[in-house]
């Protein structure tokens, strides 16, 4: 299993390594990305949205509904968290139970 | 944290830091239009000055903002967000958050886009500071109460 | 070219310092040399043209920094 699994990751290791060399080089203008809506973006988010910052432009005024769902799923994903790590029964050891010699060690 | 970290000069180069810390993250968060940065960053440079409050000075100090308080702050900064895009519904847009049926109208149109996104900004900047010092909070909590960390 | 240069160094100093993030025994120094590796993506990302992730990237480093060196307060320094 262990073999299997080193060779598997090997074979995928070579494949990104191929790949990587068949990207488009960086701030290519006529890379398949930079042809859709990225010159559409350039000419008018000045006056579109009033930021001369594109990436502001893109992220909060075209895309806002996807950043509002992106902060709320930050926000959750935070309070999970701490409703997790403040709770005191997730993750104690029993009172009886004996002591994990390998994985308790850690933690005092 | 029951014992801070303490020591006078941890002390000293606290008080100087934390300031500048707080008004650069001010100016990022009034900036995000025109510079980079935005609303997350700003959120993340204010949430450090009580982190470090917290550390070096102890649970105890005048500098903070405690857990409940905290919890209830992110789930408001994720609020002004959605109410912002309510507002523009309110002023009759077509969809959400199209900044230009903003309730208060300005000259040229592009100024009510500017509003509407600083309002944003405002919102994810206090959700991530609060996120930030929530998981502050969960992390040193945790195993003080019932005694088992000595 | 120069570019090209100072990037392959860049990308071999974050390869050696993962390496030693992962081969490090003191729990402690793993965390400052992974705040090191943060500042190496920074100076990936400015160099790739994108101001406003470099920016992120450097903010979360310092405040992950701060998390692991106040959780390492619960735990033992020292890995076997």
């Amino acid at each position: 299993m262990r073999g299997l699994v080193s060779v598997m990751l090997a074979v995928v290791t070579a494949m990104f390594c191929t790949l990587v060399t068949y990207l488009p080089p960086i701030g290519d203008v006529k890379s398949a990305p930079n042809q859709h809506v990225t010159p559409v973006y350039i000419e008018r988010s000045a006056e579109d949205t009033g930021s001369p910052n594109i990436v502001t432009g893109v992220i909060i005024d075209y895309r806002g509904f996807d950043t509002m769902w992106e902060t709320s799923v930050m926000f959750l994903a935070g309070l999970t968290t701490v409703l997790l790590l403040t709770s005191n029964t997730v993750g104690r050891r029993k009172e009886g139970e004996p002591e994990d010699k390998e994985a308790g060690e850690v933690i005092k | 944290m029951k014992e801070p970290f303490g020591g006078i000069i941890l002390n000293v180069a606290f008080r100087m830091l934390v300031p500048f810390t707080i008004v650069y993250g001010i100016y990022v968060l009034c900036l995000g239009e025109y510079s980079p940065g935005g609303g997350f960053q700003a959120g993340a440079l204010l949430s450090v000055g009580v982190l470090l409050a917290r550390l070096i000075l102890g649970f105890d100090t005048k500098f903070n903002v405690l857990g409940e308080t905290a919890v209830v702050l992110a789930g408001i900064g994720t609020f002004l967000y959605a109410f912002t895009g309510w507002l523009t519904i309110f002023g009759g847009a077509d969809y959400f958050l199209n900044y230009n049926y903003m309730p208060i109208k300005l000259e040229p149109a592009h100024e009510m886009h500017a509003l509407g996104i600083f309002l944003i900004e405002i919102g994810v900047a206090i959700c991530v500071m609060m996120t930030i010092i929530n998981l502050l909070d969960g992390i040193v909590k945790r195993g003080e109460e019932d005694g088992s960390a000595e | 070219m120069q570019i090209y240069i100072i990037e392959a160094a860049l990308l071999v100093i974050l390869i050696l310092i993962t390496c030693a993030v992962i081969f490090c025994k003191d729990i402690l120094s793993a965390a400052i040399i992974y705040s090191a590796f943060s500042f190496c993506a920074v100076l990936l990302y400015l160099m790739m043209g994108s101001p406003d992730v470099a920016f992120t990237e450097a903010v979360i480093g310092t405040v992950s920094t701060i998390f692991f060196v106040a959780s390492l307060k619960k735990i033992d320094r020292w890995c076997k």
